[in-house]
C-alpha cells in the first residue's frame, strides 16, 4: 500500500547521490566517442516497466497502475529529476515510485547498489 | 599479433564504447532485482518482455497499409475491424507478446485519411500507444508538450513536424487511452502506380502512421542521416 504521508515531496539520498549529470548517457558518448542515442541498459528498463505493469494490474493491492507510474513519471521528470536527460530521468522516476510505496526499501537498495557495482567490477 | 590469434588493429575496426559502469547501469538492475527477489515479477518475465520491447517496430503496420492501399477489400476489413487486419500481418493484438500484454488494451481501431480528413494520433494522458504493430513510441510522442499541445492546436503542431495541410482538409486528433489504441492509414500518395506491396511498404514510415507526416516516393526513413564531409574527398 502506498505511504499518504509521502508524496512526490520526498527526498530520497540514495536517488539524490544517483541523479548527477556526470554519468548520464550524453555525458558518456561525449566522453567515450559512441555513437548509440539511447544507454544499453534502456531497452531492459523498458522490459521492467512492462514485467511490472503486468503484475501490478493484476493486484490491486499494490496501488501502482500504469497510469499511476506514467503520471508519476511526467510529475518526476519534469519537477525533481528534471536535470536529468530521457531515459535516466525515468529510471529515476521509476526508483522513487517504488521507494515511495514501500515496494522497495531505501537501506535494501543502497546495500544491493553496492553489491551490484562490485559484482560488476570483479576481477 | 593481438593475443587472440589474429592480425588487426581493434583500435581501427571495433567501434568505441563506454568503459565504465555507471550509477544509473546499476541502478536499473538493483531495481530489477529487488523486485523480482519480493516476487512481483520474474528474470524471465523480465527477460522476455525486453526482448519483446527490442523487437517490435513498425513494419507491420506499413505492410497493413500497403495491403490495403492494393486491395479493397482488405482496406474494408482494415476499416471495420482493425484486430483481424492485424492477423494478417501476423500481430495477434489480443495475444502479441505470446506470453500476456504489458497493459490491459484489447481495442485497436484504424483510422483512414481521406481528401477532406487527416487523422493524427495522442495519449493526452499518458503514452498510450498501438505498439504490437508499431513498435515503441518515440521519445517525443511521450512528451507533455506534443500531448497537450496537438489537441490544442494540431495544425501548429504538425507544421513543426513540416505537415502543411491545407485549410480545407479537416484535423481529426484521436486520444488513445488504456483501452484504446489507433493508427493512422494514410492515402496513397501519387507517382506509385504500378508499384508491389513491398515498394508501399517501404515509404509508409513510422511517423505517417502516427499522422505527422505523409508517405512520398522516395522517402523511406523518417531520419536524416548526419552527413560529414569526407576528410580526403576524392578527386573527379
Amino acid at each position: 500500500m502506498v505511504d499518504e504521508t509521502r508524496g512526490s515531496g520526498d527526498e530520497f539520498a540514495v536517488l539524490t547521490e544517483i541523479s548527477k549529470p556526470e554519468q548520464t548517457w550524453p555525458a558518456m558518448t561525449a566522453k567515450y566517442g559512441v555513437e548509440n542515442p539511447l544507454p544499453p541498459w534502456k531497452t531492459s528498463l523498458d522490459g521492467l516497466c512492462d514485467a511490472l505493469d503486468r503484475s501490478c494490474r493484476a493486484n490491486d493491492e499494490l496501488d501502482f497502475t500504469f497510469k499511476q507510474r506514467r503520471d508519476e513519471e511526467d510529475e518526476l521528470s519534469a519537477d525533481r529529476y528534471a536535470h536529468l536527460p530521457y531515459p535516466e530521468n525515468q529510471l529515476l522516476s521509476l526508483a522513487h515510485s517504488l521507494l515511495k510505496r514501500g515496494l522497495i526499501d531505501e537501506a535494501d537498495l543502497r546495500a544491493r547498489l553496492a553489491s551490484i557495482r562490485s559484482r560488476l567490477e570483479a576481477q | 599479433m593481438s593475443e587472440h590469434g589474429h592480425d588487426h588493429d581493434h583500435s581501427r575496426t571495433v567501434k568505441p564504447m563506454v568503459d565504465e559502469i555507471t550509477d544509473f547501469e546499476v541502478l536499473e538492475i538493483a531495481l530489477r532485482e529487488l523486485c523480482i527477489e519480493k516476487g512481483l515479477f520474474t528474470a524471465e518475465d523480465h527477460r522476455l518482455f525486453t526482448e519483446y520491447a527490442e523487437h517490435i517496430g513498425p513494419t507491420p503496420g506499413a505492410r497493413l497499409v500497403a495491403k490495403a492501399w492494393l486491395d479493397p477489400d482488405f482496406k474494408e476489413l482494415a476499416i471495420s475491424d482493425a484486430v483481424a487486419a492485424a492477423k494478417e500481418v501476423g500481430i495477434d493484438w489480443l495475444e502479441p507478446t505470446g506470453f500476456g500484454t504489458p497493459s490491459d488494451f484489447v481495442a485497436f481501431k484504424i483510422l483512414a485519411d481521406t481528401p477532406t480528413v487527416h487523422n493524427v494520433i495522442v495519449c493526452a494522458l499518458c503514452s498510450c500507444y498501438p505498439r504490437p504493430i508499431l513498435g515503441n513510441s518515440p521519445e517525443w510522442y511521450r512528451t507533455p508538450n506534443y500531448r497537450r499541445r496537438i489537441v490544442r492546436w494540431p495544425r501548429q503542431v504538425l507544421s513543426e513536424f513540416g505537415l502543411q495541410l491545407p485549410d480545407d482538409v479537416e484535423v481529426r486528433v484521436e486520444d488513445s487511452n488504456q483501452k484504446h489504441r489507433f493508427m493512422v492509414m494514410p492515402m496513397r500518395p501519387e507517382g506509385t502506380d504500378g508499384w508491389t506491396e513491398d515498394q508501399l511498404t517501404e515509404i509508409i514510415t513510422r511517423d505517417c502512421l502516427i499522422g505527422v507526416a505523409l508517405p512520398r516516393p522516395g522517402i523511406t526513413t523518417n531520419v536524416t542521416p548526419l552527413v560529414r564531409a569526407a576528410i580526403r574527398p576524392i578527386e573527379a
